[in-house]
């Protein structure tokens, strides 16, 4: 599974204020850090940027391409901004992203065409978030025939099913790993993505990176293309990268049912074990939920 | 051919808790199936009713609710007697309003004394309910605790913000916890698993999803209570296996549909059948959404839904 690093983002400190004061300084420490670990995309999230988006969307794709060779994933809603980026972005980037809102298809999707790149297509419809894997189907075929009209094959879209928090509805985390073992189906030779970081959101925060890792296992079985990551969870980007054979398949235990004799695992791997319980929807998640 | 009828799996079941101390004492929880699926299993304790008295501020009451209880209203003793003797009440609800800090911010020694004044009057099981502040409610709850040592109150609502102080005072006291998180099966379990860290008994435990009333999404309580219900029955989430209590009164009568006169908006109808009507509904899908206590009120929509219980539980 690729990784797109999520840490340079306009909500964090200190990259939200430097972004501002265009220092470069903290940003290109961050992106070489971020390279550094290993990871196939740097996601730029400048937010909405209504005000100067276009000019700031440029300057940080230069500045972030002065220290690293990684391609850039432009995340902005800002559609000038995006295109800007892309305009003195170095190789070949990623948009991210488009939703199904028409006015968004219309304006966006064409960039991935004029500039050759690939798009993630965020499943957010009309009506917001789709309540489970049969909307997302729905929005999933609309947004290819879109995206073929406009001139962009399968092939670069990336399917964002939207990822969210365990602790607000177990049917969405069900959903999201149901719709994705039917995505090649509906969409033949897509690439999908996923903002992992969103299952844990509301979890205690030392603890929210056992339910990124278990998570991923859990979508890379079905073929998840990329993730949207923390890039500095170094055990995150060892499985991606197909290592920890061992944990993996003790997940694949759980979500098949099997029996688990929890006694027999050391403490690492009850903790996935405990954590891929909830996931699967087993266990009903609580924020002590590793505790048994 | 006959037709075999497909039966659920159950893998756990909720755990009894007594409630109050001596002869009087009464037993919740324990079943092993779904709400009143007696074709499934067992319902050992049907639901029970504690009655509502409260300590201050029932003027603001309908007047359906002021009417049954106009010679006691002011005086929570003897309401709380009236209740056990002429409605024959099996548990006493007594809300202290009085010391909420919105509101006659009254102090823990007054509301002491009224508690240990209604344990005075009757020997059924008392719950005693702060305002949900969550300072006041630890100071005050913890002071009645200490004061009634061997009465086994229910002490509630315990939120996670003031669960150390109260759960403490339960323990060392020896009363009952009433965990109350807002309509959510996470924080629910979350809240049982701090107070069970706390030292908090099993058996010393129950449980209160929070409801509003009908027509004030019930719904969303409904279904974190079947969630509740399913994880402890179906999941063996032994941190979800306790009694559910709901208070439900407060919810009801505070509603525009149930305070307004016939006078004000006749399509409405008459006042106080709307009024029971409202309790009586609310208190069956709670019921049926797996309650083991109900919080009520007027003594003619408790009658129906004793009516409803004693049908269910056959």
């Amino acid at each position: 599974m690729l990784t797109i690093a999520e840490n340079i983002n306009v909500m964090s400190k200190p990259i939200g204020p430097a972004m501002k004061a265009r220092d470069k300084k903290p940003i290109q420490e961050l992106a070489v850090h971020e390279s550094e670990q290993g990871v196939d995309y740097l996601d730029l999230n400048i937010g909405p940027a209504r005000k100067d988006g276009p000019e700031l969307m440029t300057w940080l794709v230069q500045t972030v391409q002065e220290v690293s060779k990684v391609p850039c994933s432009l995340d902005t809603t800002n559609a000038d901004a995006i295109a800007a980026g892309l305009k003195v972005h170095q190789g070949k980037a990623l948009i991210n992203s488009v939703t199904l809102q028409p006015d968004r298809m219309q304006k966006v999707l064409p960039l991935a065409k004029e500039f050759e790149t690939d798009i993630i297509g965020v499943l957010w419809g009309q009506e917001g978030m789709p309540r489970d894997e049969n909307e997302r189907a729905v929005h999933a075929v609309n947004l290819m025939m879109a995206a073929n009209e406009l001139g962009v094959p399968n092939e670069r879209l990336w399917v964002d099913p939207i990822v969210s928090p365990v602790s607000v509805e177990i049917n969405q985390v069900k959903a999201c790993i149901t719709f994705m073992q039917t995505l090649q189906d509906l969409v033949p030779g897509c690439k999908s993505t996923v903002g992992l970081s969103n299952i844990s959101n509301g979890a205690p925060d030392e603890l929210r990176h056992w339910l990124n890792k278990t998570y991923a296992i859990m979508l890379m079985r079905y073929g998840c293309y990329s993730a949207i990551v923390d890039a500095f969870d170094e055990d995150l980007l060892a499985l991606a990268k197909g290592g920890k054979k061992e944990v993996i398949a003790l997940v694949h235990k759980v979500m098949d049912g099997a029996a688990v004799d929890p006694k027999s695992l050391n403490p690492e791997l009850l903790k996935y074990y405990r954590t891929a319980k909830v996931l699967v929807g087993e266990t009903l998640y609580s924020a002590s939920w590793l505790e048994g | 051919m006959a037709v075999e009828f497909v039966k659920q799996d159950y893998t756990g079941k909720i755990r009894e808790v007594t409630i109050g101390a001596g002869d009087k004492a009464v037993k919740v929880g324990g079943a092993n199936s779904y709400p009143f699926y007696l074709f499934e299993g067992a319902l050992p304790n049907p639901p029970r009713i504690a009655w509502e008295v409260w300590d201050a501020e029932t003027d603001q009451w309908p007047e359906a609710c002021k009417e049954p209880f106009a010679d006691v209203l002011t005086d929570p003793p003897a309401w709380a007697k009236k209740l056990v003797e002429k409605h024959g009440a099996e548990m006493i609800a007594l809300k202290l309003v009085s010391i909420d800090p919105n509101g006659k911010n009254a102090d823990a020694k007054s509301a002491v004394e009224t508690v240990k004044k209604v344990l005075a009057a009757v020997s059924v099981p008392v719950l005693v309910f702060g305002v949900n502040s969550v300072e006041k409610d630890a100071e005050v709850l913890r002071q009645v605790a200490e004061a009634c040592e061997g009465r086994n109150l229910v002490l509630g609502p315990v939120q996670e913000q003031n669960h150390k102080a109260l759960g403490a005072g339960a323990i060392g006291f020896k009363h009952t916890v009433l965990a109350s998180t807002p309509i959510d099966v996470n924080l629910a379990k979350q809240l049982n698993t701090l107070l069970g860290n706390l030292g908090v008994k099993e058996d010393k435990l129950l449980m209160d999803p929070t409801t509003g009333g009908l027509g004030y999404g019930i719904e969303y309580t409904y279904s974190v209570m079947e969630r509740d219900r399913m994880a402890a029955l179906v999941q063996q989430d032994e941190k979800m296996q306790q009694p559910l209590v709901c208070n439900l009164a407060p919810e009801v009568w505070k509603t525009k549909e149930a305070k307004l006169s016939a006078q004000d908006d006749p399509k409405m109808g008459e006042a106080k059948t709307r009024g029971i009507t409202l309790e009586a509904m609310t208190a069956t899908l709670l019921l049926l959404a797996g309650a083991d206590v109900l919080v009520m009120r007027h003594p003619e929509a408790v009658a129906k839904i004793k009516t409803l219980i004693k049908e269910l539980s056959a």
